[in-house]
């Protein structure tokens, strides 16, 4: 799998079709898009246990748009510090936020102001003021070098058109012996240049 | 995404579980052409 963006592909007209797809997902969730959304979908196919989500408030559940689930690998330390890349309406980040405990502390970086908006009002709903969110691209991320112990991300890093920027940038604030465990797509063949070249198929 | 991972310095870097993340949606036919899943990663930076 490439994780270039194409010469020919125009990364700041990318950049703006994600933010605004995005914007509309936070703004009408149950709208028509090729990717599904809600926390149904995040129990019946990525193994989020449903009991846990309905917990949560629905502004920060509805507009889910993940692709894997970050919380099967190893369980986040309490007391710990977790960023989350591309946090959308902050569902991941309530989770994380829980497991963290109150000790802890929890940054959503997104670049989607409606989902930011989404992301803070449900982190009062549910009284975590251990889960921030910042708005940032994940190439420039406002965070100390060596100061976090896990990044989670689900289904974001894909977005990215210069993926190499967001590695040596997530490398840059874990801390040594930190981690990443995120989810993302992959892609089993080698596309085509016209493929690649794709917007409607990097936005989903 | 390994390769990367491990060029930019992450170790033990291991794709854990997978998942039909398209399944029931209008692109489940571009997934199944081009293999498209989701996928769970773990890599650690060395202490």
């Amino acid at each position: 799998m490439s994780i270039a963006c194409p010469v020919s592909l125009d990364r700041e007209k990318l950049k703006s079709e994600v933010r605004a797809t995005y914007a509309k997902v936070a703004e009408n969730p149950q709208g028509e898009f090729h990717f599904h959304r809600g926390p149904e979908y995040a129990a019946r196919l990525l193994g989020y246990d449903l009991e846990e989500l309905n917990a949560l408030p629905p502004i920060a559940t509805a507009p889910f748009a993940g692709v894997g689930n970050p919380f099967m690998m190893e369980a986040l330390p309490s007391g710990g510090t977790v960023i989350d890349i591309g946090s959308g309406a902050g569902m991941d980040c309530l989770l994380a936020a829980r497991r963290v405990g109150p000790q802890g502390r929890v940054v959503g970086i997104d670049m989607t102001d409606a989902m930011l908006a989404r992301a803070r009002r449900g982190a009062a709903e549910a009284k975590l003021p251990q889960a921030g969110f910042e708005k940032a691209d994940m190439t420039e991320l406002p965070l100390d070098s060596g100061t976090v112990d896990v990044v989670i991300s689900n289904g974001v890093i894909n977005l990215a058109p210069e993926k190499q920027k967001v590695f040596n940038e997530l490398f840059r604030v874990v801390r040594p012996g930190g981690r990443l465990q995120f989810a993302d797509i992959i892609v089993g063949t080698e596309l085509s240049e016209e493929v690649r070249n794709n917007i409607d198929l990097w936005t989903g | 995404m390994i390769e990367a991972l491990q060029q930019t310095g992450f170790q033990r870097v291991r794709v854990c579980h997978f998942f039909n993340s398209f399944s029931g949606t209008t692109k489940e036919g571009v997934a199944r052409k081009y293999a498209v899943q989701g996928a769970n990663f773990i890599a650690y930076k060395a202490a």
